[in-house]
């Protein structure tokens, strides 16, 4: 028979992307454990501290809280005044969160020694030993409301409007439809204008321009319309060919 | 054998065999990954919508009514639960709960209130707290000698409560009520022999107490309350007596009364009198009274105000239906009136005046309350509460009084009655019913969700085709019959429709009872059978939580285990769906059966086979009788088989079939497995046996597949669109060690895949310095489990995955006799930032959507943990590959976000079990969670991608629609114009 699977892959990732195999994982001696060993002699602590809502009454939300150290393996609960203890802890390290339905906690890390003394530090479950002191008695302060949602999408116009697909859609379809309108290239005064900015961007020679192009696609074969001539429609009918075409007319303007 | 495990192997399986299911892999995929950090929130306007919470208490040990003023409604109560809660006596409703931890260290030694405060004994006396029962905080706390707890009492000075004394096995400490600091403690003399048991106080700055040597003498001490000095010490003589605390009772001005069977006397003795040496003697023949026999006499007394003596009057329980009211007057013990035949009786107090309320049988279904005057024995007048009994209800068992004064000072009362099945039920004249609260529902063991069955009419339809053909014409008149009926309800459907939208909306709400049950489009809705420890089953509504039948079995032993089995499906119309609960006694191995319709409660009337021996295992075999009904098979100690259905057929089929029907036995205490094969005359051969040394490692859990579970994908695309096929063997159990050293440098947890037919080991994995309690799911071709690393004190999540490799080696069929290739197991480990309670996995119609990892935490929160995070595939560095295939970078700890929190703030308290069931919706995956609540509701792990969303904007598409149309014609309309124009030119 067949005991052991041929290929077992097992990948277990502590400290910095450590791969070892499940079955060999290796020793290693860390003197955080040698202190909070289980202890032979019975010492009971109490663990106290102060959790604090600011801006709620506590009357409001201590019936609904309570303390819990390591899951629920001890409990304890809020007086009136936020502070807490709780009572018969035996030594060891401990995960100390106030576990309330509106309000979040941090939760704290507590060390108990075999002798009972006591300390605070961040919780940290990659770097275990890692020790950042918190002081003690504990003073809790609520971090936020619980977010339970998710804000339901809402449906407006502008973002339908300012939506990647739309405008990709709508405005290629604007240009399309409005282009042979607004530019005339039987226009005289449109002619001239466009000369010009040809010239302001001639100028700029490196980059090649969108509205030269635009010019050379749309206007037909050079052949008539210097003649006439006149000021009159101008303000009206400037309407750009291309945004980037009316920016460069208004770069030229200032 | 503490093992009682089930599974239900057969050698052959036919997987699902496709190549379109290729297509879906691909779907899938894409659906899982572009859902990935929104799926399975709750939105804000879904609260209420399709879940809810019932929160309970447990079993009633304590409840006191504050008679402070007459408008309070609080009741407080304590439970077997540990729990400590204050519940609206108009509603019953909760104002807050307190729940403590689990175990006898968090057991509530006793309860006693004066005023606002509310003290309790925590733990077998170790804690002493005091509550402000207003708003439910804590007061004070204090931790007390060690040493168990006998008693406590509030004691007062002066027609003030200032102390509690609490009574330990060889101390009495007395402690200050408003701050809860020692005032003094005291060791008691001679403990080693004299069990102390009782204290008492009467206000006249004494504390008493009273200990016994059994059947020896009494010792009474006297303490004085300023400093613990003991005043005196007496004993009397009293060679009868075994217990104080059973048999006697403290009444009148100091004055121990105690009663004993045997003499068939009652006894009094003056407390406090130094010239009494024995106590009197008073023969229960001399009031013509008379203790059944076998019956130890109770006697029940009250103290209405801890700073004053108790009342001169007090109960007399004779036998179990009889009850005597007594007064001592002048020494003189006389009675005042006898209640023949009466259930219960109780004080209570109002103001200055304590009546005594007794439950008297009234008629088989019925029993009365009346109030009498405590002092007199007189009836009050029209103060009768007629309680009905619920028929598949236990017999009441504790009666709690309210009374109070009325405006024309006459007393007025309302009772809570608690019954054998943990019934509460709040009752007020002339027996109306208040409120109830079924707190067996706090103890769930097991549940199974029931499809609801058709209405009538498609249940009409239903049987048209399920009948014999008669004939071409009756044929066709009844499918004429049949559609006519449904027009008819159609129509009436219709009709309720219009004449409900005249009314105004809240009254539209109705009643859901049985008889309007019925299943709904999606099969959302569907019957909960619930299983409590107590022994009474429930049938609850899963849309909103109604209870719709209840029963209570009597006689089941209190530490009887559960199964509950659906032997047939609401799906075989006309036949009745059928669910058998076993009920097994964990001591003796001793079952029953128990079936019945889980739509209706009933009792079925199938005869169920005698279970004489101890029954080991049991399976439940997809081979159905004529019927329609599953078989099951119980496997007793001798390895014997009891088929149940056992008609002919059944066992026709049972030996055409019994070469392919495997079982496995676990016995943790010799950490063996073994597997037997049937054989044609129902008995069983050994095939295979593994051992797992018991002196290393003790087996603690073994897991199968669930049946009911649909594999959709037989395989995942990888990044080079190659496939990697799952192992999908049907008969895989998961079995998971722990060691016996539970020293945290040599622990560990181990977790072996065991064929369940061949017994071969697939795949065995150990996690060192590890120990549990394991939490793991067994789904699919992966085994996820939670151990606690006991190094870096931290839970850890360690998933394996079995796969077969490139190519599938025998498509169409698994057998586990034919797999000569060892699968390839991959396998992962996470930190996972968060204690755990219970872990269980989303399961849907076919298996298409996503799986998700419902993890319940002891903060009450329930986590749908996306299975995507749980992959050993998850790469420590992205390739182009890895990213084709949208596979997660591999990352240690794994995120816990609060939008994946499926109950919000519904925070279900101490969470065991979560049942997971399909709906008839793809997406959707109903989930229960119990554990001292009951929380359901419904989770779409891929979102809801088969039905519109819940704010599907119908307003806008129709608008773009008409829009659209009248755009159409507008622009038609001109064009035409255009044209007849252009044609004019």
């Amino acid at each position: 028979m067949n005991l052991r699977a041929r290929a077992c892959v097992s990948a277990l990732l502590l400290f910095g992307l450590r791969v070892c195999f499940s079955q060999d994982i290796k020793l290693q001696e860390d003197d955080e454990d040698v202190m909070f060993k289980t202890p032979e002699e019975d010492v009971r602590v109490q663990v106290s501290g102060r959790a604090l809502v600011p801006g709620v009454r506590a009357q409001d939300w201590i019936s609904s809280a309570r303390v819990l150290l390591d899951g629920d393996k001890h409990v304890g609960f809020l007086r009136d005044d936020g502070s807490f203890t709780v009572s018969d802890v035996p030594s060891g390290s401990y995960v100390l969160e106030i576990s309330s339905p509106t309000y979040r906690f941090q939760p704290v890390r507590v060390d108990i020694t075999t002798t009972g003394k006591m300390r605070a530090r961040v919780v940290n479950y990659i770097k275990t030993s890692e020790v950042i002191r918190l002081p003690y008695p504990l003073q809790m302060r609520c971090v936020g409301l619980h977010s339970y949602f998710i804000p339901r999408e809402t449906w407006g116009w502008s973002d339908f409007l300012m939506n990647p697909m739309v405008l990709m859609m709508v405005l290629p379809l604007l240009i399309i439809l409005l282009l042979p309108k607004v530019f005339n290239p039987s226009d005289p005064e449109m002619r001239r204008e466009m000369e010009q900015s040809m010239n302001m961007l001639n100028s700029n020679q490196e980059l090649p321009d969108v509205s030269e192009l635009m010019t050379k696609f749309f206007s037909p074969p050079k052949s008539q319309g210097k003649a006439a001539g006149g000021g009159g429609a101008r303000g009206p009918r400037g309407g750009a060919p291309s945004p980037r075409a009316g920016a460069s007319r208004r770069k030229m303007r200032d | 054998m503490p093992g009682w495990l089930f599974g239900s192997l057969t050698a052959e399986h036919c997987g699902s065999c496709s190549s379109a299911a290729m297509a879906w892999l691909v779907v899938r995929l894409a659906i899982s990954v572009s859902l990935l950090y929104t799926a399975s929130a709750v939105f804000e306007d879904q609260v209420g919508k399709f879940d809810w919470r019932q929160q309970f208490i447990g079993k009633v040990r304590f409840a006191l009514f504050d008679t402070q003023s007459q408008a309070s409604k609080k009741l407080l109560v304590a439970t077997d639960k540990n729990v400590f809660a204050s519940l609206n006596s108009r509603t019953g409703d909760l104002f807050w709960r307190h729940v403590d931890k689990t175990g006898p260290e968090g057991h509530i030694d006793t309860l006693l209130m004066y005023g606002q405060d509310a003290v309790v004994v925590v733990g077998n006396g170790r804690l002493l707290r005091s509550w402000e029962t207003t708003v439910g905080g804590l007061k004070w706390e204090t931790v007390l000698d060690t040493g168990s707890f006998q008693a406590a009492a509030l004691v007062g000075v002066q027609d003030h409560v200032k102390y509690v004394a609490v009574l330990k096995k060889s101390s009495i400490s007395l402690h200050d009520l408003s701050s809860g600091s020692q005032i003094w403690v005291e060791n008691l003399p001679d403990s080693d022999t004299v069990q102390y048991q009782t204290i008492y106080s009467g206000g006249n700055g004494l504390v008493f107490v009273l200990g016994v040597v059994p059947n020896s003498h009494i010792v009474i001490v006297e303490y004085k309350i300023e400093d613990g000095e003991i005043m005196n010490k007496k004993s009397v003589e009293a060679a009868w007596m075994s217990s104080l605390e059973t048999s006697c009772t403290i009444i009148s001005s100091g004055i121990l009364l105690c009663a004993d069977q045997i003499t068939q006397s009652l006894y009094t003795l003056p407390l406090q009198s130094a010239e009494q040496t024995e106590m009197r003697q008073i023969h229960l023949q001399t009031l013509d009274l008379e203790v059944a026999s076998g019956f130890q006499p109770v006697l029940t007394s009250t103290q209405p105000n801890p700073a004053q003596p108790p009342l001169s009057e007090f109960f007399l329980q004779l036998s179990p239906d009889h009850h005597i009211l007594l007064q001592l007057k002048d020494n003189l013990i006389a009675p005042l009136r006898d209640f023949n035949p009466s259930y219960l009786a109780a004080f209570a107090t109002s103001g200055e005046r304590t009546v005594a309320a007794v439950m008297s049988p009234k008629n088989d279904t019925a029993c009365s309350i009346n109030l009498f005057s405590a002092d007199t024995g007189r009836r009050h007048l029209d103060t009768t509460i007629i309680y009905h009994m619920d028929p598949n209800g236990g017999k009441p068992n504790r009666l709690y009084v309210h009374a109070f004064l009325k405006k024309d000072d006459s007393v007025g009362y309302r009772v809570m009655v608690q019954t054998e099945d943990l019934t509460l039920t709040f009752l007020q004249q002339p027996g109306r019913v208040v409120w109830m609260r079924e707190e067996a529902l706090a103890d769930v063991v097991t549940m199974e969700m029931v499809d609801l069955p058709f209405t009538g009419t498609q249940a009409e339809l239903e049987g048209e085709f399920g009948k014999k053909a008669d004939g071409l014409l009756p044929m066709v008149l009844k499918r004429l019959s049949s559609q006519f009926i449904l027009l008819q309800a159609w129509l009436a459907h219709l009709w309720k429709l219009f004449y409900d939208a005249r009314k105004p909306r809240s009254s539209v709400k109705n009643e859901i009872t049985i008889d309007t049950l019925s299943r709904d489009e999606f099969n959302l809705q569907k019957m909960m059978v619930m299983v409590t420890a107590s022994g009474k089953l429930f049938g609850i509504d899963s849309k909103s939580g109604t209870i719709l039948w209840k029963q209570y079995l009597e006689n089941i032993q209190p530490n009887s285990v559960f199964k509950l089995i659906v032997q047939r499906t609401t799906a075989h119309f006309p036949h009745p769906p059928q669910c058998t609960l076993l009920i097994k006694d964990k001591d003796t191995g001793l079952g029953s059966l128990y079936v019945f319709n889980p739509i209706f409660g009933k009792k079925s009337q199938i005869g169920v086979p005698a279970l004489p021996r101890p029954i080991l295992q049991t399976l439940l075999l997809p081979v159905i009788d004529q019927d329609y009904a599953k078989v099951l098979l119980l496997i007793d100690d001798q390895y014997k088989v009891t088929a149940f259905p056992s008609t002919k057929n059944v066992l026709q089929q049972l030996q055409d079939t019994a070469s392919s029907i495997f079982f496995y036995l676990v016995d943790s205490s010799q950490g063996k497995l073994s597997g037997f094969r049937l054989r044609k005359d129902l008995s069983t051969e050994l095939i295979w046996e593994v051992v797992i040394p018991a002196e290393v490692q003790k087996i603690v859990a073994v897991k199968g597949k669930r049946a009911n579970e649909h594999v959709h994908s037989q395989g995942r695309v990888m990044g080079d669109r190659s496939v990697l096929y799952k192992y999908l063997n049907p008969n895989l159990l998961a079995v998971i060690t722990e060691s016996t050293d539970t020293h945290q440098e040599r622990s560990f947890v181990g977790i072996f895949l065991i064929d369940g037919v061949t017994g071969r080991i697939v795949h065995e994995a150990v996690q060192r310095k590890a120990r549990g309690p394991v939490h793991f799911v067994h789904s699919e071709n992966w085994v996820v489990y939670v151990y606690w690393n006991s190094k870096f004190r931290r839970n850890e999540f360690s998933v394996l995955e079995l796969f077969e490799g490139a190519e599938l080696y025998n498509s169409t069929v698994f057998s586990s006799l034919d797999r000569p290739h060892p699968p390839q197991v991959l396998q992962q480990s996470y930190i996972f930032p968060a204690p755990i309670s219970t872990l269980e996995a989303t399961l849907t119609e076919k298996g298409i959507t996503s799986r998700h990892l419902l993890v319940g935490l002891p903060s009450g929160n329930i986590l749908s943990l996306p299975k995507m995070f749980l992959d050993p595939r998850r790469p420590e560095v992205v390739s182009e590959q890895s990213r084709e295939e949208n596979l997660i970078p591999y990352a240690p700890e794994m995120p816990i976000r609060e939008e994946w929190f499926i109950n919000y703030n519904q925070t279900v308290s101490r969470v065991r079990g979560i049942y997971t069931a399909p709906s008839g919706l793809e997406s959707t995956c109903l989930v229960v969670a119990y554990g001292l609540d009951i929380y359901q509701t419904r989770v779409f792990p891929s979102k809801q991608f088969d039905v519109l969303k819940d704010d599907y904007d119908y307003v806008l598409i129709s608008s773009v629609l008409f829009g659209l149309f009248f755009a159409t014609m507008i622009s038609k309309r001109l064009a035409e114009v255009k044209l007849l124009n252009r044609a004019w030119r």
